[in-house]
């Protein structure tokens, strides 16, 4: 009997030893919240909630903690209500964490969405603002870059990734600025009160001769892009025009493709131009004679240039761009030039009225 | 009296076995977080990121495991051992899957940039044959320009391939083709405003 008490003894402490196994099970909330944290790291925690995510993981990883100490006890010893009731609150708040990762991602996205409305708003303006000068091939490198790049923040922001986007957004930066940086100097004088007060006088005297005189007056915007036909002081026609590919600027001299600004009249009715029909003015004009004597005095023009001439207003299209001729779909060519005469004054101007569009785009710049 | 001592010492090679025999994972634990760190560098952060993320998680959960095993009297790292080699295998899975993917992206960014190329080809064709006529040498002029704009982006896109970055390249290859067509469009559609003013004019 004294020998069988030590091996009862020994067969006992065996089964406390491997009762090790037969512990109470581990609550669920444990692998619920594994799962929960994969869930919250793949919707973007770690980047749109950084320091709530990091809070939720180091609660996660003291619940975790608890958890190893529960289990090293021997099995009868274990309890894990304190475990289940810390997985339980690190699930609370992985809840919470959610709701703000996901407002955050909405937020971020709008913000991302509205940004990129900005610059495609931008560089349609600028293409806009470039189209009408016709120098679309100063500002067009550029402004293709931000477009590409506009495109692929738009597709990386599709796709979430929105520090990728912003990123493109912040290069694209670059080269809207480099475009505006082009364009400012063209517009400087749409924007030059004086010059428009000189355009508006030019349009008034034209406008008050012809309502003198009861005849007919041609009056160009190059900024609209619009000729004006006045008939005894009214406005009879309106027709859309394209001008020179320097349009903006006054033409000074000959080849610099720029419509010249000034008050002039048709010398010459050419019914069998190459461009369909053609109104011959007298540029240049004794102002701009005087201009282009000056200008070279100063050294701004080479000795060999002469002021150019042949200014015409013309068919081909009003789509197209011209050498300084102001030029008019061919069906509207042949109505102006029925009803015109050698004589009538044709007055150019840069535009004829302060535009608050264009004023705001080019502070904008 | 020597019999109970005899037992003592019995009892306490038991439990010397049952405790001590067992040692921590440490070889297969270096084994697998030596593979991870291989399937991340092969680009698993950026091709497979959610599985290295498991894979992390899985060694943490390994890592979890002998810590509760390091505090109990009689240890059993058989567990643990179970996960790491589990999750070294998962990462020898993981390496090729992520060596194809990126062989994926990288024939997708070079479709993409073939495409951006024959694109912007495409447009730099049409601007060449576009009439060189004043009605529409504006637009040309400024059309050609954009293509120097998107010559400069296929620039980009090659370095972008150079430096395996083959998702950003693909991206960008794809939005210099989507504008380079636009180019071509805008070509045609001058192109046919020509014709159809050429059409109205009178033949002298």
């Amino acid at each position: 009997m004294k020998a069988v008490r030590p091996i009862l003894l020994l067969a006992l402490l065996g089964v406390l030893l491997f009762s090790g196994c037969q512990g109470p099970p581990i609550p669920q909330e444990v692998r619920q919240a594994e799962l929960q944290e994969l869930d919250l790291w793949r919707i973007g925690g770690p980047l749109y909630a950084p320091e709530g995510y990091q809070q939720y993981t180091s609660a996660l990883r003291r619940a975790k903690d608890e958890l190893i100490r529960e289990s090293s006890r021997l099995s009868f010893l274990r309890d894990y209500g304190r475990v289940q009731a810390d997985f339980k609150a690190v699930l609370q708040e992985g809840e919470g964490l959610r709701r703000r990762i996901e407002g955050e991602k909405s937020a971020r996205a709008q913000d991302l969405q509205k940004q990129i409305a900005a610059r495609r708003a931008t560089i349609e303006q600028l293409r806009w603002l470039a189209s009408i000068v016709n120098e679309g091939h100063l500002a067009g490198k550029a402004l293709t870059k931000a477009e590409v790049l506009l495109a692929e923040a738009s597709h990386l922001s599709g796709q979430g990734e929105v520090d990728a986007a912003r990123e493109r957004l912040k290069r694209l930066n670059d080269y809207l600025k480099s475009a505006q940086r082009t364009l400012a100097p063209i517009f400087a004088r749409y924007t030059d009160h004086a010059l428009l007060a000189k355009w508006q006088r030019m349009v008034a005297e034209t406008v008050a001769e012809s309502r003198r005189r009861g005849k007919m007056a041609i009056v160009v915007s190059k900024f609209d892009r619009l000729l004006y036909l006045y008939r005894a002081g009214n406005i009879l026609k309106t027709y859309p025009v394209g001008i020179g590919r320097n349009g903006s600027s006054d033409k000074v001299r000959q080849g610099d493709s720029a419509t010249p600004e000034g008050r002039y009249s048709i010398i010459k009715k050419r019914p069998d131009s190459t461009f369909h029909k053609a109104l011959l003015i007298n540029y240049p004009n004794e102002e701009d004679r005087a201009a282009f004597a000056a200008a070279k005095r100063r050294g701004q023009i080479p000795r060999s240039t002469g002021i150019g001439g042949l200014v015409e207003i013309h068919g081909g299209g009003k789509d197209g761009m011209t050498y300084g001729c102001v030029a008019l779909d061919n069906d509207q060519m042949d109505e102006l030039f029925d009803l015109v005469d050698v004589g009538t004054p044709v007055t150019i101007v840069g535009m004829t009225e302060s535009k608050k569009e264009l004023s705001s785009a080019v502070t904008g710049m | 009296m020597e019999r109970r001592w005899g037992y003592l010492v019995l009892v306490f090679a038991v439990l010397f076995m049952l405790s001590g025999c067992s040692s921590p994972p440490q070889q297969e634990l270096d084994a697998a977080v030596a593979a991870i760190k291989d399937a991340a560098a092969a680009g698993g952060e950026k091709y497979s990121p959610e599985d290295v993320k498991k894979l992390n998680d899985q060694i943490a959960a390994a890592r979890d495991e002998m810590k509760a095993q390091e505090a109990k009297w009689f240890k059993s790292y058989d567990k643990s051992k179970e996960m790491l080699v589990k999750a070294k295998a998962d990462a020898d899975e993981l390496k090729p899957k992520i060596a194809a993917k990126k062989e994926e992206a990288k024939k997708s960014a070079a479709a993409a940039e073939e495409a951006a190329k024959a694109a912007v080809d495409e447009a730099k064709t049409m601007l060449a044959k576009a009439p060189a006529g004043k009605e529409s040498r504006a637009d040309i002029e400024a059309m050609k320009a954009d293509v120097k704009g998107l010559e400069d982006g296929l620039a980009e896109v090659a370095t972008l391939v150079k430096g395996e970055d083959y998702l950003a390249a693909a991206a960008k290859a794809k939005a210099i083709g989507e504008k380079a067509a636009g180019v071509s469009d805008q070509v045609k559609q001058a192109m046919e405003k020509v014709a159809a003013a050429k059409k109205g004019k009178p033949k002298k």
